[in-house]
């Protein structure tokens, strides 16, 4: 049986009575545990041989098959399946040039620009662009680098997930 | 890759950007039942070691989630086992120690609050319930993260109306403590009727024992959201599409919370437990659900027609979140706390908005009185007996009833208290002259009524 924690308290009893320190690889031994055996300059040896180190946290024993249920769970359809989806909007007041820095901005960082869309209402710009990112490049660094485009007084870029926008209007 | 209208893509984006779209909490449920120790010093050793270890990582991955969605998640929490349970085998009167270490944990994750300082006694008292009990005013004061709540009532038991007495005390003798933060203590504790386990908001916020090992909850918020969809209306468009409105934006703001949920669960590779689909305000102007009761048609929250139309608000937010989401539970209807809401504290500036008004309101939402701040002189019957009576509308409405009030030291009605951030501004209601003293006198329980004998 695992023996859930080790405390200071028996680290001191273990010490006093001349048992040896060995725990279960699962099990989870308090700071103030380590401490008390390094002030007894003792080491915490774990069952399956060599010094205990922290464990994987225990979910508990519905854990394994709650995650399986979870990839399960139906999700709308229709969208890239790998999560490389991207949709980009920029919003901002209407000036020229706008579009060629964004595409350009896309082109050095790595996607595939699957659809463009533009409309200007009353002085505004409203811009969506589906793209799709390639096998080398990061979500976070795209996200980063378009959002630092544009400036105050100038338009907002956003970068999210198309399975935010699956989520949202698909069934 | 299907292709989506820009209406569509805007929509998503502007209630991010403009409407105060976002995941009001993930909160971690994390079960304590195996840090129980005859040594209350080990308890606590456990305690905290067990919350820092499979905490550790919550907010770092509730934030890399919130970047990948573009969804902001505002609060990151812990809710743990009601610790009357786990402290009951060291046999400790006094179990501060515990609530320190819950805080100690707290700030060594980053959460912003850790809840299930807690005891159920709707039916009677443990040594354990008593020493918990007569340790909250302690905690709360000396900790900045602990929350706490009892469980006074439900449908089954009945109203425990000595321990609605004992916890009536209780909030004095905090909100007192911590007179000099205007009572915050009292701000951070919460009795129920019919206490649900798995509620991720606080103050209320625990780990019930019918639980896993560890879960990730969810609760979503978009008032703004509903308020402009509201908005976007013609006045003369019918209560009929007034709901359906309500419901389809429900079910927008849900899916968040379902695709958040889901996502941080996986990642911190634990059960994701449920998203509480309640319409959560904040204090920031558009985040209001009594504005949404005047978009309604309600004049000013508190008038009559307010209770018709928090009824409408609350069904509504229940159907349309109820299909976006493989797993409801918490809460999940309207708050109404009232210090919170920029709509609340305004129509109780007015002057229309009592606390009458506001029961008769709890029995139509999913919360109670919540954020209500009464005269800090208040007598102990005056405030029992408003307790009381809000259990009793739990207890035989079959449905969850709070009551987070807070007697504020040295104020009387119509006085401010800043609590700041999210706790907001208290403006003093008037509880009136008549108590119940000789109900106080009498104790005992009021027995469970006849709705809770369905078999």
């Amino acid at each position: 049986m695992t023996r859930r924690f080790l405390t200071a308290e028996d680290v001191r009893r273990l010490i006093q009575s001349g048992g040896e320190l060995v725990v279960d690889a699962e099990t989870v031994v308090t700071p103030q545990a380590l401490e008390a055996a390094q002030a007894a300059g003792v080491t915490i040896n774990s069952g399956s041989g060599g010094a205990w180190q922290v464990p994987q946290p225990d979910r508990g024993p519905d854990a394994a098959r709650a995650m399986k249920s979870l990839s399960n769970l139906p999700e709308p359809e229709g969208g890239a399946s790998d999560g490389r989806g991207v949709i980009i909007t920029v919003v901002g007041k209407n000036r020229s040039g706008v579009l060629a820095e964004i595409t350009a901005h896309l082109a050095t960082a790595g996607c595939n620009i699957h659809k463009v869309s533009q409309e200007i209402v009353e002085g505004y710009f409203h811009l969506v662009l589906t793209v799709e990112l390639d096998g080398s490049s990061s979500f976070n660094s795209l996200k980063s680098g378009i959002e630092c485009l544009g400036g105050e007084d100038d338009f907002v870029a956003r970068a999210m997930h198309e399975r935010v926008f699956r989520f949202m209007h698909r069934v | 890759m299907a292709p989506y209208t820009d209406r569509e893509v805007l929509e998503l984006v502007r209630m991010v950007e403009l409407e105060t779209l976002d995941v009001r909490t993930t909160t971690l449920g994390i079960n304590l039942l195996d840090c129980a120790d005859p040594d209350l010093e080990s308890t606590c050793e456990k305690i905290y070691t067990k919350v820092v270890h499979h905490a550790s990582k919550l907010v770092e991955t509730a934030d890399s989630v919130a970047a990948d969605f573009g969804v902001p998640i505002i609060n990151k929490r812990i809710a743990v086992t009601p610790i009357s349970l786990v402290a009951a085998a060291s046999g400790a009167d006094n179990l501060v120690p515990i609530a320190k270490a819950m805080d100690a944990a707290a700030k060594e994750v980053g959460v912003d609050f850790i809840a299930g300082f807690t005891a159920y006694v709707h039916k009677g008292f443990t040594r354990a319930d008593d020493a918990l009990m007569n340790s909250i005013p302690e905690a709360l004061d000396v900790t900045d993260h602990v929350c706490s709540s009892v469980s006074l009532a439900s449908t089954k038991a009945g109203i425990n109306m000595d321990a609605t007495r004992r916890f009536t005390q209780v909030v004095m003798e905090t909100a007192n403590r911590t007179a000099d933060r205007g009572g915050l203590g009292a701000c951070k504790l919460v009795c129920f009727s019919n206490v649900v386990e798995d509620n991720p908001f606080v103050a209320g916020a625990h780990i019930g024992i019918g639980e896993a090992e560890t879960v990730l909850s969810v609760g979503v918020s978009g008032p703004g959201v509903v308020r402009s969809a509201l908005a976007r209306l013609s006045p003369d468009d019918d209560l009929t599409a007034v709901a359906e409105t309500i419901k389809r934006t429900s079910f927008k703001i849900t899916r968040i919370g379902e695709l958040v949920g889901r996502e941080t669960a996986k990642r911190l590779n634990t059960i994701f437990g449920i998203v509480d689909v309640s319409l959560a305000p904040t204090p920031a102007i558009g985040d209001s659900v009594a504005d949404i009761l005047e978009l309604i048609g309600v004049d000013v929250t508190g008038a009559p027609g307010t209770t018709a139309a928090l009824a409408l608000l609350t069904d509504a937010v229940k159907k349309g979140g109820l299909m976006a989401s493989s797993s409801v539970g918490g809460l999940s209807g309207a708050f109404i706390p009232v210090s919170e809401d920029q709509g609340m504290i305004e129509a109780v500036r007015k002057g229309a908005l009592s606390l009458a008004k506001l029961e008769a309101m709890t029995t139509v939402c999913s919360v109670g009185l919540d954020m209500v701040a009464v005269p800090g002189d208040i007598s102990e019957d005056i405030l029992m007996g408003i307790i009381a009576d809000e259990m009793a509308v739990g207890m035989v409405n079959t449905k969850t009833t709070a009551c987070r009030i807070i007697p504020v030291p040295g104020l009387g009605p119509g006085d401010t208290v800043e609590w700041g951030g999210l706790l907001g501004t208290g403006i003093v209601q008037d509880p009136g002259k008549f108590g119940c003293a000789n109900l106080l006198r009498r104790g005992g329980r009021i027995p469970a009524p006849m709705q809770g004998f369905r078999n």
